[in-house]
């Protein structure tokens, strides 16, 4: 099962998601517990833990919890340093055959956050579809913007000194819904991911998005009844696991796989591709209804 | 002609281009522009929402309809402003400083104009003294906004606070929305109202100006 190659960080211990979040009102830990252990089961290569805006002390008991029922690393995901401060301090290395954690994620505004690795050796995830332009933060537009956010940021994280390696780097170059994508991100993401694994200083790096952020927004069937999202997602890694995408966060029930050129969503895909503006949110109208 | 109940049916099924067309020849027939927005226009992107709110449509439908309704307000907005038509209500926008996503923002401006509201949008990344000045002299303005993340939603507090050391805050109405935005967010930090979506960002819209 699965795509060769392709690491799954399990997406499911998430605040957002509106399952898990009714789990964490309830402080339903038992409950946060089982979802650690089926997706390690399910084949999570690590469990993704976001906690939301709760107090950094939870994040703490939490991960401590997680790793007495799965020895598969964790990663750490929160915008928040004081959190991922306590995430980081509870993780224990050794519960995970040695393995660091994932920091999910820094991004050009959030670069104090590599400090953090003097707390606990970790792997940063980093986000690279904001750059800093003359003092504030703007989208990366194009694939070139986007190349050079990497650079920069892997750049700012070897300075620091606490001997990152190209190993060490996870780059997330941003992935957004396809069903409002009428300004070509999906364009500017594929040409980045091949931008990137292409450039000899970024040798090694590896490279993750948020999958399901790309099928958001849309109908669960398309018209035939048939599923849409793990299609669609299926037909995103069939274009940019080649490109050298190995990771994702995302679901480990989802049926991903390299479809084959002539299916329905690679036609759709390669259709949206060469669409510009709304022709290619109609592209995906269009498959679905 | 065409019928401009076509311009209905245009904006539904987000055709642009027959909007387009329905509306020029509308206008030129000398229809009076502010019916075309109160009976076909407005309803057209009502139902729109409703069929939004019950999964029949999804993100796609909405901004291919609501880029139909732009198609044909684009035509229509200097005839009403010669007419001297008020719109329902005047929307500021903006995703708050430090926050670039700009989708969910995006969405419920695109509803609010198709909702016949003055739209104006600040865009991203937008700084507290921003929204302060496309509020101050527009007394009766609502200001829309938007965060996605945990650490950028705190700027809402901020932009709320700086309204009140404007002493604007009786003056506007404040909603708020995104991903990790509640209601009881929105009354721990005294705004006006809290919407899940972009179709209902309009109903609660209509609600605080009094026309829903």
């Amino acid at each position: 099962m699965g795509i060769k190659g392709l690491t799954i960080i399990g997406e499911s211990i998430n605040d957002s998601v509106p399952s898990t979040h009714a789990l964490f009102e309830a402080g339903d830990i038992e409950g946060l517990l089982e979802l650690a252990r089926s997706q390690d089961a399910g084949g999570a290569g690590y469990i993704d833990v976001n906690v939301g805006p709760r107090a950094p002390e939870f994040m703490a008991d939490l991960v401590r919890k997680i790793q007495e029922v799965t020895g598969k690393p964790l990663s750490i995901d929160t915008p928040d340093i004081e959190i991922a401060r306590a995430g980081l301090e509870a993780y224990d290395p050794g519960r995970a055959g040695g393995a660091k954690p994932l920091l999910n994620s820094i991004s050009p505004l959030r670069t104090e956050m590599f400090d953090l690795y003097k707390v606990r050796p970790f792997k940063p995830i980093l986000l690279v579809s904001e750059r800093v332009a003359g003092g504030r933060s703007q989208p990366c537009r194009t694939a070139e913007e986007t190349c050079q956010a990497a650079r920069s940021l892997i750049q700012q994280a070897r300075d620091t000194g606490y001997g990152f390696t190209n190993d060490d780097f996870v780059i997330d170059p941003g992935i957004a819904p396809i069903a409002s994508d009428a300004e070509g991100n999906l364009k500017r993401l594929i040409a980045a991911i091949e931008k990137i694994h292409r450039d000899p200083d970024l040798a090694g790096v590896h490279m993750s998005v948020g999958l399901s952020n790309f099928t958001v927004m849309l109908p669960p069937k398309r018209a035939d009844g048939s599923p849409l999202k793990s299609p669609l997602e299926s037909a995103f890694l069939t274009k940019a696991v080649p490109l050298g995408l190995d990771m994702v966060i995302g679901s480990v029930k989802r049926k991903y796989e390299l479809l084959p050129e002539n299916h329905p969503a690679m036609t759709c895909l390669n259709q949206v591709l060469k669409a510009d503006g709304f022709d290619a949110i109609m592209r995906v109208r269009d498959f679905y209804s | 002609m065409p019928d401009p109940a076509e311009l209905y049916d245009a904006i539904l099924t987000g055709n642009a281009k027959k909007a387009e067309e329905v509306t020029k020849a509308a206008l030129e027939a000398n229809v009076n522009p502010s019916e075309l927005l109160s009976k076909y226009m407005i309803p057209a992107m009502d139902e729109v929402g409703k069929r939004f709110e019950c999964n029949e449509y999804f993100v796609p439908e909405l901004l291919i309809a609501a880029r139909a309704m732009k198609t044909s307000l684009q035509l229509l907005t200097p005839k009403l402003a010669a007419a001297g038509a008020k719109a329902t209500g005047r929307v500021v926008i903006g995703t708050v400083q430090g926050d670039l996503h700009d989708i969910g923002k995006n969405l419920v401006a695109s509803m609010l104009e198709g909702g016949g509201f003055e739209v104006v949008d600040l865009g991203v990344d937008v700084p507290a003294e921003k929204f302060i000045e496309a509020a101050q002299g527009k007394d009766g303005s609502i200001v829309a906004l938007s965060a996605l993340l945990t650490t950028t939603m705190t700027q809402m507090r901020n932009v709320i606070q700086a309204l009140e050391a404007a002493g604007l805050r009786e003056k506007t109405r404040v909603i708020i929305g995104g991903a990790p935005i509640t209601q009881q967010y929105a009354d721990e930090i005294g705004a006006d109202g809290y919407s899940d979506n972009a179709s209902a960002a309009v109903g609660l819209a209509r609600k605080l100006v009094g026309t829903a």
